[in-house]
């Protein structure tokens, strides 16, 4: 990856050797966290130094997430702050530059807080960017959310059971049949009828896909084996269907209609 | 196929039907149910002290001695510091102060240099003290002690939910990837290995200035660290994360005006009560005795 670093940088200089981890010594960098990146297909991650005189280290993060799916999983995989259009999807807050292009994912921060510190900061990722030419597709699970009312930032995209109750729990035992073959999107809604979350999984074929559907509708909602949906002990709504190859599930959908009509938004082409 | 035995789903939570810290901490509400009053409940002291930090922002190690001393005192129910630890740490313990040394977001030093000031103070000779984090396994204390007392502030983890207490221990394995599985559960399988087994006896939970939100991995961001001015003292690990706990959903309650669950959800709390049995997380069973400043107090 360092074809792809500049070896300076506004005056910051980059130190000679960078540091590189694989899957299974990711802990000595990351601590717990190494698992985020382990739920991916992640292969190496190299970290690199840029020092210059009285101002703070930039410290620069590349992981290679071996596909570009992967690399904007962990992208999605905790992003709040704002775009700053570097990359094919960037995150900056706190002076901390965080984006993906084809199969990497990139972090950038200073271990200061200097004005120009912060502005190489950006500079540098513009720069990587402008290095890494191919532009890396996005999973195709995606292009099967409904687009009105979706709140961009709040999309997860995860392969593992691990990951999804992570980001919401729904069962301590593996209910849905999630495996790093299976593409699952977790996303958040806000429409006139009120806020809903949709979890929608591609599985590797149709069979897959059923099987998983009828295991969750027996580990989640087995009262409503025939109409698909059912209101939970919370008042909200839960509602599912298979189509092909996918599984889409609504949840914490206010009312009835809400969750079935975002269910039907859900078109899954072949 | 699909478990079928033993499964615990969200709607189990949503019911109550299962341990109600861990549906908190998921950010699942419970309705209200009706509880037997438990006979014998575990103390947990919060002291405040609006004074601690002084106008710059820094700690006042003597705030943070008169913190300690308060909390220690009223904890075992004697009229003196020196009898509280004395109580728990006899002159002949080789003692080691597990601390906590993430950059962001340390154990103070001031802290530290309280416990070991209580531990001098119950004879053990200064040679037989070591405070230390990551290096716990290499220090002849450690692999010595006969008593440890275990220090850190409350973060947000972005693996484990919460850095806490129990998680604390994490540098105690080889190997703290083991522990790693379903979000750091099992945390409190830790405790039972031999290099820590029965040797705690004393819990500290730094509420100075917690970190009550963060996403992904480099998460620190003052915006989300607030003065709480408080220290969590128990002999309980679990008893004073689940309070410790409670007062951060309190702050994110009343930061994000809606109650935001946390990613990942800090189960391993709620497991090293119900599963690994090493305490409770069940405010129900727990005595917190508030001492000091009052205002914010959240709980």
């Amino acid at each position: 990856m360092s074809e792809l670093i500049p070896h300076e940088i506004r005056g910051w200089k980059i130190q000679e050797e960078a540091k590189k981890y694989n899957r299974e010594t990711i802990f000595e960098y990351i601590d717990g966290a190494g698992e985020v990146y382990r739920m991916y297909a992640f292969r190496e991650l190299e970290v690199f130094r840029f020092t210059k005189p009285d101002e703070p280290d930039i410290v620069l993060e590349m992981f290679d997430m071996t596909a570009s799916v992967d690399a904007f999983g962990v992208f999605t995989h905790g992003r709040e702050g704002e775009e700053v259009c570097i990359g094919q999807g960037s995150d900056y807050r706190g002076g901390l530059l965080c984006f993906w292009k084809d199969k990497y994912f990139v972090c950038i921060y200073a271990e200061g807080t200097s004005e120009k510190a912060l502005n190489t900061v950006l500079d540098l990722g513009k720069t990587i960017d402008g290095a890494i030419i191919v532009i890396g597709p996005k999973p195709e699970v995606l292009k099967y959310l409904p687009q009105g009312g979706l709140i961009e930032n709040s999309l997860r995209f995860f392969h593992t059971h691990v990951s999804l109750n992570y980001h919401y729990f729904l069962a301590d035992s593996n209910i849905l049949n999630l495996d790093d073959k299976t593409d699952a999107v977790l996303a958040r809604y806000d429409k006139s009828e009120g806020k809903s979350l949709l979890l929608l999984i591609s599985y590797p074929n149709e069979d897959l896909a059923h099987l998983a559907f009828n295991g969750f509708m027996i580990a989640y909602m087995p009262e409503a084996q025939e109409t698909h949906v059912l209101q939970t002990e919370d008042s909200t709504w839960v509602a599912a269907k298979t189509e092909h190859n996918v599984v889409a599930i609504v949840f914490e959908a206010v009312e009835k209609e809400a969750a079935e009509r975002l269910l039907r938004e859900v078109v899954v082409i072949k | 196929m699909a478990e079928t035995e033993n499964r615990i789903t969200r709607r189990d939570f949503i019911r109550g039907t299962t341990c109600a810290t861990l549906a908190l901490a998921m950010g699942i509400g419970l309705e209200a149910q009706e509880k037997e009053k438990p006979l014998k409940l575990t103390k947990v002291m919060l002291v405040r002290d609006e004074k601690v930090f002084d106008k710059e922002g820094r700690i006042d190690p003597m705030v943070i001695q008169k913190m300690m001393d308060d909390a220690v005192t009223v904890l075992f129910d004697k009229k003196k510091p020196v009898e509280a630890w004395k109580t728990i740490i006899k002159p002949k313990d080789i003692v080691g102060i597990k601390s906590n040394a993430w950059g962001s977001l340390p154990t103070p030093d001031a802290l530290e240099q309280t416990l070991k000031r209580g531990i001098l103070d119950a004879g053990v000779d200064e040679k037989n003290i070591s405070i230390d984090d990551r290096g716990v396994l290499g220090n002849k204390v450690f692999q010595k002690a006969t008593a440890l007392i275990n220090a850190r502030p409350l973060r947000t983890h972005a693996w484990s939910g919460v850095g806490s207490l129990l998680k604390n221990y994490i540098m105690f394995v080889p190997s703290p990837s083991d522990y790693h599985g379903n979000t750091c559960a099992d945390l409190a399988a830790i405790w039972k290995l031999p290099i820590v087994k029965d040797k705690t006896r004393l819990n500290v939970l730094v509420m100075l200035e917690p970190l009550f939100h963060g996403v992904g991995r480099h998460h620190f961001d003052k915006k989300y660290t607030w003065k709480y001015h408080g220290l969590l003292v128990g002999t309980d690990p679990v008893a004073v994360d689940a309070v410790g706990l409670h007062i951060f959903k309190a702050k994110r309650l009343e930061y994000f005006g809606e109650d935001r669950p946390m990613t990942p959800p800090p189960h391993h709390i709620a497991f090293a009560d119900t599963k690994h049995h090493l305490g409770t997380s069940d405010l129900e069973k727990i005595e917190l005795v508030k001492l000091g400043w009052k205002e914010g107090i959240l709980i």
